[in-house]
């Protein structure tokens, strides 16, 4: 009784400390509707948001086509990012997983990059599609070539595959864009990784498939807790191992799909998030999956905040500003957390 | 040791070539049948004197700086642009048979074919803000910056004013032994002088009308600080009213970068978009792309015209140029912005 005592009351706090960061998330995302580069009143934010302004004011553009969009979207990349980057350190049972080492950032690039000097297409709208299809594609090949062999995809030929493919997309975007500067200015916007300049339509494009994954990914907690403990032991507990990897691959295939496309590469949510749900919940992933769907998105709503507001009436890049933030931020939680493996 | 050591090579170096110079120049006074033979010297955009034993004639040049020694008759044996030939705005109606191509963007300049044609000058606008030459700056390939090795780089300021940038390369060409005075010369900048006192005319006529410089981008709307704009600094010269943006950005003053959310900060009455990116279709599209473009008034009723950004280098396009914004002047209502 007393080894199961903890455990119950763990999971009798995280089911309130889940509607807690629902409350927060709400809360921040408030932060991003009223707080910008701009500085907008509080009454205004509102006016705006009730549909009072039909005037076409500054104000109310800024807040309904600008901010508005632009939370959405960083609330839906957020918790893809947040979840991909745990589902990946599940099925791989590496600690250092997130979508940029499997690949989903470089295949993305390349697609992108082949779209501006082969097809000549231009714009955040066209690129969103691009890069969705070539983050899927560098996933694909990641996994096929880790699959090879009798023992399936195992977290090592994975990590390798993930590895070897980055690499290579990495040295064909950079093959194209030394022979094309138009298309290195291109990309240099695309790969600082922003919520900037991204309006309904990409947000439009991609919520569908970022919320009917998100929907998806909720139900791996049980078979990721049994892939925690091992193959072997997985299949002996009669888990089907090498489906619910490759189940898991394809929703974290349209998450981190997804959301590098509308956004660009977006580096730290995904690998740091999960390991803080898991500092909270412990190793069970039927918790880290939900947390990590909120706590991303709060952390990089944050950071888009706080690059908006610090440069104002300039802005930083929320990628610039993760990166600033999120380097100590992870060697925190490795020198004093539980860097668990799994 | 590491500080000193190359100072001293470097003075070894010195002495060696002052007892050449004085050598050559010996010889040229005794030869006195070849004048434009040299010593030759040109005060380059820095402030530095260039100067050399016999007057350069291999000469590779930047793209604009090429077409402006071009009008004067002198032509390079090599040209690194910042994009193709065929659409540099300086270039792309210039004859260039028998000039090697070194480069078609920026930062990339093939340095081993320039090598091969043994330049004995290099010419490239000097910029202040960044205090290098035309494709040596920051950030350009570390291979390109190979270029200034290979012979003196001179170049004009591109300072506070075209029409000193247009008369620095009409004493850098003659100083190469051009003729400056042909009546095609002359006739530019006959030109230019009408031009000028038409665009004077019509600034003066509309004293309230105000314009801004900017260059609308997916991320960020940048907005031109006249300060290091020759072009932008002799418009005001003229009569126009340029906006200056107050908090231009420190690392790259030539700009203040505005987030689309700031995009309506400045409302001018006419917007002068950089020429560089403009087509007649820029405004309709920025408008449906962007939400907030359309809340610069002027953009939204269409007063726009395209503004040679930092490339001019002449009498003639200016002339050709500053017509244009003339005629946008004349067309545009004083009230939009305010």
């Amino acid at each position: 009784m007393s080894s199961s005592a903890p455990v119950a009351r763990r999971a009798s706090a995280l089911g309130p400390g889940l509607a807690a960061l629902c409350v927060l998330l709400a809360l921040v995302a408030f932060l991003s509707v009223t707080l910008g580069s701009r500085s907008i009143g509080l009454p205004e934010v509102l006016r705006a948001l009730g549909g009072l302004d039909q005037d076409g004011s500054i104000t109310s553009t800024v807040t309904l086509e600008l901010r508005v969009p632009r939370t959405l979207l960083g609330v839906l990349v957020g918790a893809a990012l947040g979840v991909a980057g745990a589902i990946l350190q599940g099925v791989t049972r590496n600690p250092l997983a997130d979508a940029g080492i499997m690949g989903v950032n470089s295949g993305a690039a390349v697609f992108v990059v082949i779209a501006i000097t082969v097809l000549g297409v231009r714009g955040a709208e066209v690129y969103v599609w691009f890069a969705f299809a070539g983050a899927i594609a560098a996933l694909v090949l990641v996994y096929a070539i880790a699959s090879l062999g009798r023992e399936g995809a195992t977290p090592v030929k994975l990590a390798l595959a993930g590895a070897a493919v980055t690499a290579g997309l990495v040295s064909v975007t950079s093959g194209i864009v030394m022979t094309d500067v138009d298309a290195l200015n291109e990309l240099r916007f695309w790969q600082v990784g922003s919520l900037a300049g991204r309006y309904a339509p990409i947000l439009a494009g991609v919520a569908p498939f970022l919320v009917i994954a998100l929907i998806a990914s909720l139900g791996f907690g049980r078979a990721l807790n049994g892939l925690a403990l091992g193959d072997d032991m997985a299949r002996g507990l009669g888990q089907r191992v090498t489906r619910t990897r490759t189940a898991a691959f394809a929703v974290v295939a349209v998450l981190a799909g997804a959301a590098t496309a509308a956004c660009g590469p977006i580096v730290f949510v995904g690998l740091v998030v999960p390991h803080l749900a898991r500092f909270i919940c412990g190793p069970d992933y039927r918790w880290i999956l939900p947390y990590s769907m909120l706590l991303a998105p709060i952390v990089l709503l944050l950071a888009d905040v706080l690059g908006r507001v610090v440069a104002a009436p300039d802005e930083l890049q929320v990628g610039v500003v993760l990166g600033v933030l999120g380097a100590p931020a992870f060697v925190g939680i490795v020198r004093y957390g539980r860097l668990s493996e799994a | 040791m590491r500080a000193w050591r190359p100072a001293l090579v470097l003075a070894a170096l010195s002495v060696v070539l002052a007892a050449c110079g004085s050598g050559t120049s010996g010889t040229t006074t005794t030869a006195s049948t070849a004048p434009s033979a040299g010593p030759w010297s040109f005060t380059d955009g820095s402030g530095k004197v260039i100067t050399a034993d016999r007057t350069p004639t291999r000469i590779i040049a930047h793209a604009g700086e090429a077409a402006a020694l071009m009008s004067f008759g002198i032509k390079p044996v090599g040209i690194y642009a910042d994009e193709s030939v065929k659409t540099d705005a300086n270039l792309k109606d210039l004859d260039l048979t028998g000039i090697e191509i070194l480069g078609q963007e920026w930062g990339k300049i093939d340095v081993e074919k320039a090598a091969a044609l043994r330049p004995d000058l290099i010419v490239g606008d000097w910029w202040p803000a960044e205090k290098a030459h035309s494709g040596l700056e920051e950030g350009v390939d570390e291979k390109s910056k190979k270029l200034a090795e290979l012979a003196p780089v001179v170049g004009v300021s591109q300072g506070k004013s075209i029409v000193d940038l247009a008369k620095g390369y009409e004493d850098l060409a003659r100083s190469l032994g051009a003729e400056v005075d042909s009546p095609g010369i002359a006739a530019n900048r006959e030109r230019f002088e009408q031009a000028v006192a038409a665009f004077k005319e019509a600034t003066k006529a509309k004293p309230d009308l105000t314009v801004a410089a900017m260059s609308p981008a997916d991320d960020k709307l940048y907005v031109a600080n006249p300060e290091y704009a020759p072009e932008l600094l002799d418009f005001q010269r003229w009569g126009m009213r340029v906006i200056n943006p107050d908090t231009p950005d420190p690392g790259f003053p030539y700009w203040e970068n505005l987030s689309w959310e700031s995009a309506d900060k400045y409302q001018p009455d006419l917007v002068l978009w950089d020429g560089r990116s403009f087509k007649p279709t820029s405004n309709a599209e920025w408008g449906r792309k962007q939400p907030t473009w359309f809340k610069v008034r002027a953009a939204k009723a269409g007063a726009v015209v395209a503004w040679p950004a930092y490339w001019l280098h002449t009498y003639g396009d200016f002339a050709t140029e500053l017509d244009k914004l003339t005629a946008a002047v004349k067309a545009a209502d004083p009230a939009i912005g305010d």
